[in-house]
């Protein structure tokens, strides 16, 4: 068995056991007190003061646990030569748990002073009873260094399946963040393409109406001078604020007499023919007749530009959303990068824009994905810049490939952030609630690669950030 | 011509401005209107205007402006000592609520329209604030009574203190 010598006595249980037995025959005292026990007797239970110290010399008793849900786990079965409340009764403490036959079962069941007054009085016992108390003290602290590692390696083991969990549940999250982007972008789109059709209506009534309204004015006018001015205003692009003042005083030089301000800055936007006509008839028709008619053509005009602006960009809402079919389909790219361009609009307005869209052929893609694309970076881009500062956007095709370059002349992208820009989560616009989800340029990868196509961002040796996006045609 | 109170309007989309001015046509008899398309322009405008020795009382600011924004532009001018006495509204169908928060908070913002506006709303309001700067800044009220809010003019008056003329 063992290849160095262990302490042979401490091994041989049965020797040891046998003589005991022997001596219980012989000496009657000890004898007396050798019960016998069905399976089911109740020995002790836990965390009670413990009276007596039993010895099993036949059968088999099961030490317990009763936990907090009132459940019995069980801890070790005991067989012939071990002591049953042991520690218990060493110590004067509290049993630390329940003793139960589990099997018919011979046990010398002694109270503490006899047990001292046997060892006593009958030095040939006290040997041997010693070597047992010796041999069960030496199997338990063996099995409870046991138990100690596996405890540890039991505890090692939950603790890497706790990083685990705890990665797997970061991962839950972050999927779980874009699946709530997409959807939210989904049902946003679903109401642009309804706004857009609620607001189609309105506006095509307001845009033919102002034509019609055009035609009245222009039948109905027998007087020849005064549809004159009402065509003059139709024409009249309006004027900056600027230019309406250095003519006002144009106007103030050339009609001294009128003194009105609200007539004179009407006047004011009429074009230098005008002034012309009004001092031609201004004997016979009124001047504020004439005002009037150019004011009113003027107003058309205002009514036709606003209306035509409102619907091309429900236009332009309607195929950029594309809502009722993101689906793959052949599409030109040049087309969604104009719509974008349009719809952001509001925050282009104040930046030099630099647009070079070359042609390009058609290729298979998702125009409503691919537009989130070109929002994401290009609003990325307004943000950076603020309120001034140039960006362009490009578009060409070369070698069956299709590439869009959207730059900026902002600060650039910190080469630290270079590598983590495209992670999800990854944002550094921390604590500004609006649009900071740190997942606009993740998703946006992930788009082109379901289009088999690549995304970069670099920075410009002439400063500022660029992405470019190669997509196969 | 004598001494007299401007409106200033800055707004950068004409046809919008334009709008503007027509339906303000009719204070204009008494009250002088100037435009302007951007934050920069408009501060060019109010100096002119004091250094012919007039002065501002009403702003009409749009928010979203060329360079600096309406509400920025207002909160400048609630420090200038020529505008900080001028009324201000915000025209706008853009600010957000922290920039109007801001506009309240910081430039005394006496009023928000927003677009699109009906064309009593605007007079109303024009009324009013034209109202209270001319019982808060002029001695004399009654060249006011017959454009301005009349009952409330006559109403200041009579709680005016008599002073020395």
């Amino acid at each position: 068995m063992n290849t160095s010598s262990p302490v042979k006595w401490l091994n041989e249980r049965d020797v040891i056991l046998r003589f005991i037995r022997k001596l219980t025959e012989e000496l009657p005292e000890l004898k007396s007190h050798t019960i016998k026990a069905e399976a089911g007797t109740i020995l002790f239970d836990r965390g009670h003061q413990l009276n007596h110290l039993y010895l099993l010399m036949e059968g088999e008793v099961k030490l317990s646990w009763t936990n907090k849900k009132k459940e019995e786990m069980q801890l070790i079965k005991l067989g012939p030569g071990h002591f049953v409340g042991l520690v218990a009764f060493a110590t004067g403490g509290k049993t630390l748990t329940n003793a139960e036959v589990s099997a018919e079962s011979v046990i010398l069941k002694m109270e503490q002073h006899q047990f001292e007054q046997y060892l006593s009085e009958h030095p040939r016992i006290m040997h041997p009873m010693q070597q047992l108390m010796i041999s069960n003290m030496v199997e338990r602290f063996g099995n409870n260094l046991k138990l100690h590692t596996k405890t540890n390696i039991l505890t090692d083991e939950l603790k890497s399946e706790r990083n685990e969990l705890k990665a797997a549940y970061a991962k839950l999250e972050s999927t779980h963040e874009a699946l709530v982007l997409q959807e939210k972008m989904a049902t946003l789109g679903e109401l642009v393409a309804g706004f857009a059709h609620e607001i189609n209506n309105p506006a095509a009534a307001i845009m033919r109406s102002a034509e019609t309204l055009k035609d009245h004015f222009n039948s109905e006018s027998s007087n020849g001078i005064l549809s004159l001015f009402f065509r003059l205003g139709l024409e009249q692009e309006p004027m900056n604020s600027s230019e309406v003042r250095s003519r006002i005083l144009k106007v103030q030089k050339e009609f001294p007499w009128i003194n009105n301000r609200p007539l004179e800055r009407k006047m004011a936007q009429m074009p230098d023919k005008a002034f012309a006509l009004i001092n031609e008839h201004k004997k016979k028709v009124p001047l504020e007749e004439m005002v009037q008619q150019f004011e009113a053509g003027k107003l058309i005009h205002n009514i036709e530009t606003g209306s035509k602006r409102v619907a091309n960009l429900v236009k332009s809402l309607k195929s950029y959303s594309r809502q009722d079919k993101n689906e793959l389909e052949s599409i030109n790219i040049r087309d969604g990068l104009q719509d974008t361009i349009l719809i952001l609009g509001h925050r282009l307005k104040y930046l030099n824009l630099t647009v070079d869209l070359q042609p390009i052929p058609n290729l298979l893609g998702k125009m409503g994905d691919l537009n989130q694309v070109w929002t994401n970076i290009i609003v990325n881009a307004c943000d950076v810049l603020d309120k001034s500062g140039d960006i362009g956007i490009e578009c060409s095709a070369n070698d069956q490939r299709i590439l869009v370059r959207i730059w900026d002349s902002g600060p650039g992208i910190p080469s630290e952030h270079l590598s983590r820009i495209f992670d999800t989560n990854f944002t550094t616009k921390n604590g500004q609630a609006e649009f900071g989800l740190g997942l606009g340029l993740a998703i946006s990868k992930q788009i082109i690669m379901q289009h088999g196509g690549s995304i970069s961002a670099t920075n410009r040796s002439e400063g500022g950030a660029v992405f470019e996006v190669s997509l196969p045609v | 011509m004598d001494h007299q109170i401007y409106i200033l309007i800055v707004e950068d989309e004409l046809e919008v401005m334009d709008a503007i001015v027509n339906d303000l046509a009719a204070f204009e008899d008494q009250f002088p209107i100037e435009t302007a398309n951007s934050s920069e322009e408009a501060k060019q405008v109010i100096t002119s205007i004091y250094e012919s020795e007039q002065e501002v009382g009403l702003i009409l600011c749009d928010h979203i402006l060329p360079g600096e924004n309406g509400v920025e532009l207002l909160i400048e001018l609630s420090t200038l000592t020529h505008t900080q006495n001028s009324k201000k509204v915000l025209v706008t169908g853009q600010a957000g609520l922290e920039d109007t928060v801001k506009a309240v908070n910081q430039a005394d913002l006496n009023h928000y329209i927003s677009k699109p506006w009906t064309k009593e709303q605007l007079s109303d309001v024009v009324t009013e604030q034209l109202t209270d700067y001319v019982i808060e800044h002029k001695a004399n009220l009654l060249p006011f009574m017959a454009r301005l809010d009349g009952t409330r003019l006559s109403e200041a008056m009579r709680n005016r203190p008599l002073t020395d003329h």
